[in-house]
């Protein structure tokens, strides 16, 4: 099937997400704009206005009531899914790299950048104290003072968020206490994207030291190691076969004037459990930004540094594979 | 003591007196401690008196050339010159040229001049009496140093530098995968060399080189050149040649340095007189003579006694470039015109001095010599400007060299050159020319009959540079660097296009040894990213990719020449169908061997992935009542939990776009 393209940002696109149910894909972009289309025909349903600087991260909750943006403007919002109205702005003093909603929808966490002498934080609100919002007052901050978090995810219960750092590590923080649960140093360089898989039990890491690793989510064991030659922008979980996509890691190709329409950056699948790369999908023009699994396992989609958003139906052939064992 | 000195712009400045004077003292005429700048010549005619006053200025006019002769002693007995005289020089340094140019002077034939320094005599006169017999070196066992040619799977070795030169290591060339034989840190500072029968591996430090060798790659040798940056091999692995750009001393020429290997001994040391291409002594095929050119001068100098052959240069004037055959003690040289005299290129035996051949060429703007690997053909790469004309035309001068008086064919190019290469061991050459983007790749034979025919020409190629495999028959056509490593792999049997490929980027092709493997590699060192090298069949079918960390250099390991002789290789062609049958057997066993490796390996890694994920499974389940307390009693474990809540929708789909003109408004 052809691959679904949607064109609603003009710059690149730095997150992309599917809701629970896997009927909606939110994506934000450098260009301050954060969209959410319908996955099965790339229908836009609709616009949430009001940041003022690209938009790093965005999450919806599990009930698809809310959303979650975090932005280079120095802010964290939340906003109602359903008609788009902002229903919280919370100030930061620098950039809001990584935002997330835990298990229940009702904590929310985000982390800012180092920045002018603000030292990177991951803060944590409860939604169901209007208080902590109206004051600006997160009931947990935890500094980190060495590396600072490029991304991160809630563990499955909500008690912990696993945080990757600029460093290549990778932390289990409380949400109570805030102290650090567990760690693990098995990438060299920063951590680019960090994906759980759809029962959370396990997390993808990518890294710019050119490989994706899967971890179990809650004893952060290493389990398996992908390699490729380019740094890895971003990895998910197949919620339905033992695959996992990565984007960003590609080989330089001869970009002539001749290739129009198809672009020659790919999406490459890999097997989970053998560790070897099986397939490769073309069609961005640029690196890509940031990949993810339909909720169903039977699409997927894909944000580049072109500024498209393309979603891929797989053919039947895609389910039948199998490497010989 | 201090002076003031005014200066222009009336600002004083003080300095001390020593300072100023300085400069001056070190030129004070110092007191010659005299005998530094006194040779004496041996072998010189013994004259009367009444023929003393023209030997006195046959000497002198000698002499003089090498500085200015102060004092001249001509001791006498008997009314006659003894035979030997001294001479004093202004300066040390001019004594010591007087020795270096005029030691083997042959005034006549009975006379040749022995020149030497006076202090000298001292050095030697001292040597003690009593012969001291040299202590025993213990025996160093380095094993078997042609370890790697007794592969039983016929591998040849090759060297990699990676990681921006911090890491070198040796594999073995598996179709499969390299098999790593040895890996170091820091093994050498800048690259490595081969030698050229394969038996040493050389490493560059900043004290000197190290050579390497055996099963193990121990250190067999070591050579002191402070700040040595290029290497050479005899072409018997009995010598290496160093080159350091430091500065070396009058006395002691230390740029270039000849040392034996199986010793360590240093033979001999040069100066580097002047730039030229490295390597600057080229060594005969045999390893009996090495020859450099300097200004209007060839000097050929000898083994194992590293002196000049017959004692003198050969005054070649005007002479441009040289090369040895690679088969035969044979130099070919060329000259360029020289007023009324033509331009010619001479093919003269050593150590003879015969001229063999000499052919005149005319209007010559530059030429370049490219010999058959075997040395059956010498190409004379002509670039001239025929009179009358503006524009350069090239033409290839074939000489035959294993023909009777060595005819000379030509062969006239209408375009420009960009590259060219012999078959290693047949009688075709293949050159590309055109400009790009029309660039022509052609094939040429030289007949038996006097004919050079061209067999085939392909045009549109992107390619600049041509790489025949070792035995001859195939070859790659490269587009290198800047063409983006275009790739065409070409059969000359039939001359025809085996395969067409691409290595993006590729900088550099290199054909392993035995003419089965090519490798291609992207090297850091001109590309700073997707450094890895490619191994490919002679056919063009890819085999690897292997991405290696700021990737560098590889270098296969030559082999020595076959013990075989030529009926043995016969016989073995005879039956060669025999051998294949055992092969190709022996092939399908490792492969199967290697799939059933694969397969075992995916399903062991199957079943440790399946084992995870029921104990993670296990935990997720006993974990469900936490979830539904979280969402509010919701199940959300599975997409189709809440049927109850699902609505029904009604979606467009976009299917087409038509646009109708409505015509004019």
């Amino acid at each position: 099937m052809k691959p679904i393209l949607l064109q609603g940002h003009e710059r690149s696109i730095t997150q992309i997400k599917y809701n629970r149910e896997g009927d909606l894909l939110f994506s934000v972009a450098k260009d301050t704009v954060a969209n959410v289309w319908y996955s099965v025909n790339g229908e836009r349903l609709g616009t949430y206005n009001g940041h003022t600087g690209a938009v790093w991260c965005v999450d919806c909750d599990w009930d698809t009531k809310n959303v979650l943006t975090g932005s280079a403007d120095n802010s964290c919002r939340l906003w109602d899914c359903e008609t788009g109205k902002q229903l919280a702005l919370l100030h930061t003093n620098s950039a809001v790299r990584t935002c997330g909603f835990d298990f229940s929808g009702n904590i929310i966490m985000f982390s800012t950048d180092k920045q002018m002498g603000y030292q990177c934080y991951l803060n944590f609100f409860d939604l169901r104290d209007p208080q902590q919002i109206d004051d600006n007052q997160p009931y947990l901050s935890i500094p980190c003072s060495d590396y600072k978090i490029t991304s991160a995810v809630w563990g499955p219960l909500g008690e912990f968020v696993i945080a990757g750092h600029e460093n290549g590590e990778i932390n289990q923080f409380s949400a109570k206490s805030g102290e650090i649960l567990k760690k693990a140093k098995e990438h060299t360089k920063q951590i680019n994207d960090i994906q759980t898989s759809v029962d959370l039990t396990m997390f993808i890491s990518a890294s710019k030291d050119n490989t994706a690793k899967l971890f179990d989510s809650t004893s952060l064991d290493h389990i398996k190691t992908f390699k490729t030659e380019r740094p890895v922008n971003s990895a998910a979980i197949s919620p339905i076969m033992d695959h996992v996509v990565m984007g960003g890691g590609q080989e330089a190709m001869e970009v002539t004037t001749t290739s129009t329409r198809i672009g020659k950056f790919e999406a490459r699948f890999f097997h989970a459990a053998y560790e070897e790369e099986f397939g490769r999908v073309k069609g961005h023009f640029g690196p890509i930004n940031c990949v993810a699994f339909h909720p169903d396992g039977k699409s997927y989609s894909s944000g580049g540094e072109d500024g498209y958003v393309r979603i891929h139906y797989f053919d039947p052939q895609y389910f039948d594979f199998e490497l010989e064992a | 003591e201090f002076v003031e000195i005014p200066l222009q712009n009336d600002k004083q400045v003080q300095t001390s007196v020593s300072d100023l004077l300085d400069d001056i003292l070190r030129e004070k005429p110092q007191e010659a401690d005299g005998i530094d700048s006194v040779v004496v010549v041996d072998n010189v005619p013994q004259v009367g008196p009444e023929r003393l006053e023209k030997l006195k200025n046959v000497i002198h006019k000698i002499f003089s050339k090498f500085g200015k002769i102060t004092t001249e002693f001509y001791p006498e007995a008997d009314g006659m010159t003894k035979g030997y005289i001294f001479l004093e020089y202004a300066a040390p340094t001019q004594a010591l040229e007087a020795v270096k140019n005029a030691d083997g002077y042959k005034l006549d034939k009975q006379h040749t001049f022995r020149v030497n320094l006076f202090t000298d005599f001292d050095k030697y006169m001292n040597i003690s009496d009593e012969w001291e017999t040299p202590e025993k070196q213990p025996f160093k066992d380095f094993g078997n140093m042609r370890h790697w040619i007794e592969d039983s799977d016929c591998r040849d070795q090759y060297s990699v530098i990676y990681e921006a030169g911090e890491r070198t290591a040796i594999f073995s060339n598996d179709a499969k995968e390299p098999i790593t034989v040895e890996e170091r840190a820091r093994w050498t500072e800048t690259y490595v060399r081969w030698s050229p029968k394969g038996t040493y591996l050389a490493t560059f430090h900043q004290r000197g080189i190290a050579l390497w060798g055996g099963e193990k790659f121990k250190q067999i040798q070591r050579f002191s050149h402070q700040g040595v940056s290029l290497i050479d091999f005899s072409p018997c692995e009995r010598y290496v040649v160093t080159f350091s750009p430091l500065m070396d001393t009058k006395e002691d020429p230390q740029a270039i340095i000849i040392w034996d290997i199986l010793t360590g001994q240093k033979k001999r040391g040069f100066h580097c007189e002047s730039s030229a291409h490295w390597p600057i002594f080229k060594w005969s095929h045999d390893g009996k003579f090495f020859a450099r050119m300097t200004q209007d001068t060839l000097s050929i100098y000898e083994t194992p006694s590293m002196g000049l052959l017959d004692k003198k240069s050969l005054k070649i004037s005007g002479i441009k470039d040289f090369s040895w055959s690679p088969g035969d003690n044979i130099i070919a040289f060329w000259v360029p015109e020289d007023k009324d005299i033509p331009a010619r290129v001479t093919l003269m035996q050593m150590p003879s001095r015969q001229e063999i051949r000499v052919r005149n060429l005319f209007n010559v703007v530059d030429c370049k010599l490219h010999w058959q690997r075997n040395g059956d053909y010498l190409c004379v790469k002509v670039d001239r400007t025929p009179k009358g004309t503006q524009g350069v035309v090239t033409n290839f001068e074939i000489f035959r060299m294993r023909e009777k008086q060595v005819p000379v064919d030509v062969v006239e190019m209408k375009e420009s050159i960009i590259a060219f290469a012999w078959e290693p061991n047949g009688s075709k050459f293949a050159v590309l020319h055109g400009e790009s983007p029309r660039i022509n790749a052609s094939f040429y034979h030289v007949k038996n009959n006097g004919k050079i025919e061209l067999i085939k020409m392909f045009d549109k190629q992107q390619a600049n540079s041509i790489f025949w495999s070792p035995q001859g028959q195939f070859m790659v056509l490269a587009g290198l660097r800047s063409m983006n490593g275009a790739l065409a792999f070409v059969d000359t049997s039939d001359c025809t296009m085996m395969y067409i490929a691409e290595h993006y980027m590729a900088s550099d092709v290199e054909w392993d040894p035995t003419g089965r493997y090519v490798v291609t590699s992207v090297s850091w060192w001109s590309h700073k990213v997707d450094n890895a090298y490619w191994l490919w069949t002679f056919q063009g079918r890819l085999l690897q990719k292997n991405n290696k960390d700021r990737f560098c250099q590889l270098l296969w390991r030559p082999r020595p020449p076959t013990l075989l002789s030529v009926d043995q290789i016969k016989m073995i062609k005879k039956d060669l169908k025999k051998y294949s049958k055992i092969f190709e057997q022996k092939d399908r066993l490792s492969q199967s061997k290697a799939s059933k490796e694969l397969v075992d390996k995916r399903r062991a890694m199957m079943e440790d992935y399946r084992r995870y994920r029921e104990t993670a499974l296990q935990i997720y389940q006993e974990q469900k009542s936490v979830r539904l307390e979280l969402r509010g009693g919701v199940d959300t474990d599975e997409l189709d939990s809440n049927v109850d809540d699902w609505e029904e929708e009604t979606i467009e789909f976009f299917i087409n776009e038509e646009i109708i003109p409505i015509g004019d408004l």
